[in-house]
């Protein structure tokens, strides 16, 4: 009996010490994607009175799309300051002396309950030896009108889950597609949401810089993201998923649709952007057969993921 | 016809059983009175080989190890597979490790095949039920020792096992146990050609103690535990690294001598599986793949017999909860690269109770009356369901199906005659693949497989019959079934989604068909023509159709086997010819194609003889004598089937 004893507890350690270790799901996409929440002071100075605080998540700019969050505050009172005609201008200056945007909030609007200017700014570039960020904020108080100029830094995207794109059109306008969230996808059906932003060709000649006219984006308005999920892997063989969503324009002004990853590992979201009348801007279709041992054909608009 | 065995337990059975029940040693002497596991032909014969000498079983077969075990030509999801009443749940997605597979032949006593709604005592089942009854010693035999060894070599595939049983029965205690060990190389096919990735490795053990506590009640424990490696699927695109079972249970049974209940036997139990796939041993294959599984399962079984007059009954309860959980892990071919990984069975739990019944009246010494019937609730949930809703949007995340059941049967004898008729209804829930698989590829028709979680209940009417004649030379007997199944589950092509398994071709996703019919008939014979010069001969036939007339896969066409067996003295000499008729109803739909008519010839011979009081058999014979080349009907990508196969073995009985 004894021995029965010891060798069912024998066997029974030799059958719960799997060889393989069953995979921890939460873990596993963990591991590649960091995942941020928390709005944190990314960039502060000073005017006058007044300090400026953005917030942005994880405290820091990456390269794409970044939601901001602007304080104003009295700094002798330490009270919010319901300031007025609060403007923000990123713009990036070249070594050759060039000088360029990227898709933003000019005029942030106040957040009564949450008592912050929100905007939001879709960083282009990293910040490089080559290439400086620098922010030009404006605000009204008491009557008066403050200007501050910042520099910042722009940091890699590790994400590629919030990846973007910039192209020109068939229309020859130059767009920026970016990635707004799930920061972390899963092996689901997952609400994808991206902002799709276009240059405003100035019409005049620049005034003194910087000139918000010569800076100029805005959200697109109407348009249709077809959207075409691939797994680009040659071992894949250009596998797809179903029940997709196409993005569509919501009150937000952002794009939402619907992707659905089948599996953990590389995708491409190929798409097809489609203005108000339903003409191609970017974009072709992709090929539907399985192809395994072939890279899966992209389309000429799409954007990368990983989780 | 390697035939017939211990393989009908039926009902009558059961009887015998009753009425003999006075205490434990009686009780136990008649259940070592059971057929052994072995067939006319060879003496030592695997678990699968064994079943498939019975008239209601088929295989599907991916390779020499662990076929898959059809009954009434239907899937192991539609029929109950336990052990000694334990649920086992096989721990592959592909369905490459049916319970058969965790057990070896010499810690089975005998295998109980039920047909149709009978086998419900087990749970919810529509084709019946199949149990594997352990090895089980008495109580103070006369000889306390007693020991089996046996050793064999088949030469096709350089099988080479040996398999030993040793037990003791002491008047209040008896320990049994057993070990075995085999190991095959790759077998050649009839044009003696290698068929790549047949090898395989299997050991197995299994304990068993049990102890007199009272006159009238005993406490049992047992374990099994079994262990193979490297074993190929030559019909599949990769091989199992390694499985291992280990099933374990305790029991505790009391007799009474008054009143009506004659006996109860509870049991708890748990088992655990894991199942290794991998695609290491194939450089072929494009994109190398880990497929890991695992199956663990607790559960209660109680089943008390009652008998008054001519009435006796037997209650069952039963009761799990298993977890299955299959992963697939592709690798990239720039191995610096990600990995792509996704559930196969996303964190699957199944949760089963049920209390089935089964009464017999005996109306006259002729007649009989059975009914039976049971009740079971069957609970699922997965616990990563956003898996399933990427096909099934919404799809409830827990479900829970009431599973009834009810059969009935009438038996009459009238001098060599014998007539029976019955009819059955049952519910069955659907299978973890069915309805939480995702991406399941399917060798055989080349589709990845999709399970659905809103699948109804498969509902089964089904009527049976029998007719027979026996005297003392000549016995005959007809059986015919025939299932109506609503909501049959089969897999259907989606239009949506694309393969994930890049040898696969397409999706299809489980999906109920209105109904499906299926027909099994056979006829079974057997004639003294010489005092030791026997005949027996086998025929079966079954069709299966869908709601629009089409084909059902898997439906073995019109088969046949016939034995001669002489017996002298010390020497036996047998010989058999099986096959099957060209495959004419097949279903290019589900991936079949037609399969050509073969006819197979076996011969052996064996001898006993006594060294030192220690009896010993040897047998020399030969499977498929003329090197047919063949495949069946069932053998995924119509690999072909083993060659010419010459067998020894030798058995010592101590």
């Amino acid at each position: 009996m004894k021995s029965f004893k010891f060798l069912v507890i024998a066997l029974l350690c030799v059958i719960t010490s799997c060889t393989i270790d069953k995979t921890d799901y939460e873990a596993e996409i963990g591991s590649q994607v960091p995942e941020y929440y928390e709005f944190k002071e990314a960039v502060s100075f000073t005017s006058g009175l007044y300090k400026i605080s953005i917030e942005a998540l994880n405290g820091t700019f990456y390269k794409g799309y970044n939601e901001l969050h602007l304080k104003i505050t009295n700094t002798q009172t330490n009270q919010n300051v319901s300031a007025s005609e609060v403007t923000f201008l990123p713009i990036m200056s070249n070594t050759d002396g060039s000088k360029t945007s990227c898709p933003h909030g000019y005029n942030l609007q106040y957040d009564m309950a949450n008592k912050y200017f929100a905007g939001y700014s879709v960083f282009t570039n990293e910040s490089a030896t080559t290439n400086s960020w620098k922010l030009y904020v404006s605000f009204s108080a008491d009557n008066q009108k403050y200007e501050v100029t910042k520099d910042i830094s722009v940091e890699k995207q590790s994400n590629k889950n919030l990846n973007m794109t910039s192209f020109t059109g068939k229309d020859d306008e130059q767009y920026v597609i970016a990635l707004v969230s799930p920061q972390k996808p899963t092996v689901s059906e997952n609400k994808l949401v991206a902002g799709i932003y276009k240059y405003n060709k100035p019409a005049n000649a620049g005034g003194i810089f910087p000139d918000p006219s010569q800076f100029s984006y805005s959200e697109v308005i109407g348009y249709t993201l077809k959207l075409d999920p691939r797994m680009p892997e040659p071992s894949m063989g250009n596998h797809s998923s179903p029940n997709n969503q196409d993005l569509t324009q919501q009150n937000d002004g952002l794009y939402h649709g619907v992707v659905n990853y089948t599996m953990t590992g590389n995708w491409t979201l190929n798409l097809i952007m489609m203005n108000q009348n339903g003409l191609i801007i970017k974009g072709t279709v992709v090929p539907t057969d399985f192809t395994p041992g072939v890279e899966g054909v992209k389309s000429e608009l799409y954007i990368d993921t990983l989780f | 016809m390697l035939l017939f065995l211990g393989m009908s337990v039926t009902a009558q059975n059961v009887h015998v059983h009753h009425d003999s029940i006075k205490n434990l040693e009686e009780v136990q002497v008649k259940n070592a009175a059971k057929k052994k596991i072995e067939t006319e032909m060879k003496m030592a014969v695997s678990v699968d080989e064994f079943l498939s000498s019975s008239d209601n079983i088929s295989f599907i077969k991916r390779g020499a190890y662990a076929w898959e075990p059809l009954l009434n030509n239907m899937s192991s999801e539609r029929s109950t597979v336990t052990i000694d009443g334990m649920h086992v749940f096989g721990a592959c997605t592909d369905k490459m490790d049916p319970i058969t597979s965790y057990v070896e032949s010499n810690n089975l006593s005998t295998i109980d095949i039920k047909s149709g709604q009978e086998g419900s005592l087990h749970g919810a089942t529509v084709a019946g039920s199949i149990d594997l009854k352990r090895k089980s010693t008495p109580f103070g035999l006369a000889k306390k020792w007693n020991g089996v060894y046996q050793s064999g070599f088949e030469f096709n595939n350089k099988q080479f096992f040996n398999l030993g049983n040793v037990a003791y029965s002491g008047e209040k205690f008896v320990a049994e146990g057993s070990i075995s060990y085999r190991k095959a190389d790759d077998y050649y096919d009839g044009n003696n050609d290698e068929v790549k990735h047949s090898q395989y490795k299997k050991f197995n053990t299994s304990l068993g103690f049990a102890y007199k506590t009272t006159d009238l009640s005993s406490v049992r424990l047992d374990a099994i535990f079994d262990m193979a490696k490297d074993v190929g699927y030559p019909a599949l695109p990769m091989d199992l690294s390694l499985s291992r079972a280990l099933i374990t249970s305790a029991s505790y049974k009391q007799l009474f001598e008054e009143g009506l209940i004659k006996v109860v036997d509870t049991k708890i139990y748990f088992n655990a599986i894991e199942h290794y796939m991998d695609d290491t041993t194939r450089p072929e294959n494009l994109v190398h793949m880990d497929m890991p599984g695992w199956s663990t399962t607790y559960g209660l079984v109680s089943k008390a017999n009652a008998k008054k007059g001519s009435y006796s009954s037997e209650i069952q309860l039963n009761a799990y909860d298993n977890l299955s959980i299959a992963e697939m892990r592709m690798y990239p071919q720039d191995r610096s690269k990600r990995t792509m990984f996704a559930y196969s069975w996303p964190w699957v739990t199944t949760r089963y109770a049920g209390l089935s019944m089964n009464n017999s009246w005996d109306l006259s010494e002729k007649s009989q009356v059975n009914l039976g019937g049971s009740l079971g609730v069957n609970y699922n949930y997965s616990k990563y369901v956003e898996f399933n809703w990427i096909f099934h949007p919404g799809a409830p995340q827990g479900k829970t199906r009431f599973l009834p059941s009810l059969h009935a049967g009438y038996n009459l004898d009238i001098d060599h005659f014998n007539f029976s008729v019955g009819t059955g209804y049952g519910h069955r829930a659907p299978s973890v693949s069915e309805g939480y698989g995702y991406y399941i590829y399917n060798s055989f028709d080349r589709y990845d497989y999709i399970g659905n979680p809103n699948l109804k209940n498969e509902i089964s009417y089904e009527g049976n019959a029998s007719a027979g004649f026996k005297n003392e030379r000549l016995s005959i007997q007809g059986k015919i079934n025939y299932f109506y199944i609503e909501n049959y589950i089969i897999g259907r092509i989606l239009s949506m989604g694309s393969p994930m398994n890049y040898q696969s071709v397409g999706v299809k996703g489980y999906t109920s068909l209105d109904y499906a019919t299926l027909l099994n008939m056979s006829m079974n014979a057997s004639y003294d023509i010489l005092p030791h010069l026997h005949w027996k001969g086998i025929l079966t036939y079954a069709r299966g159709m869908d709601d629009k007339g089409g084909n059902l896969p898997f439906i073995r066409p019109l088969s046949y086997q016939t034995s001669l067996h002489f017996m002298h003295k010390n020497f036996g000499i047998q010989t058999s010819v099986n096959g099957d008729f060209e495959q004419i109803n097949y279903s290019p739909e589900y991936g079949e194609d037609l399969t050509s008519a073969y006819t197979i010839w076996n011969i052996s011979a064996d001898y006993s003889f006594k060294i030192n009081k220690v009896k010993t058999v040897v047998q020399v014979g030969a499977e498929n004598l003329l090197n047919e080349y063949y495949s069946t009907y069932a053998d995924w990508g119509n690999i072909p089937r083993m060659g010419r196969n010459v067998f020894t073995s030798l058995k010592f009985n101590f």
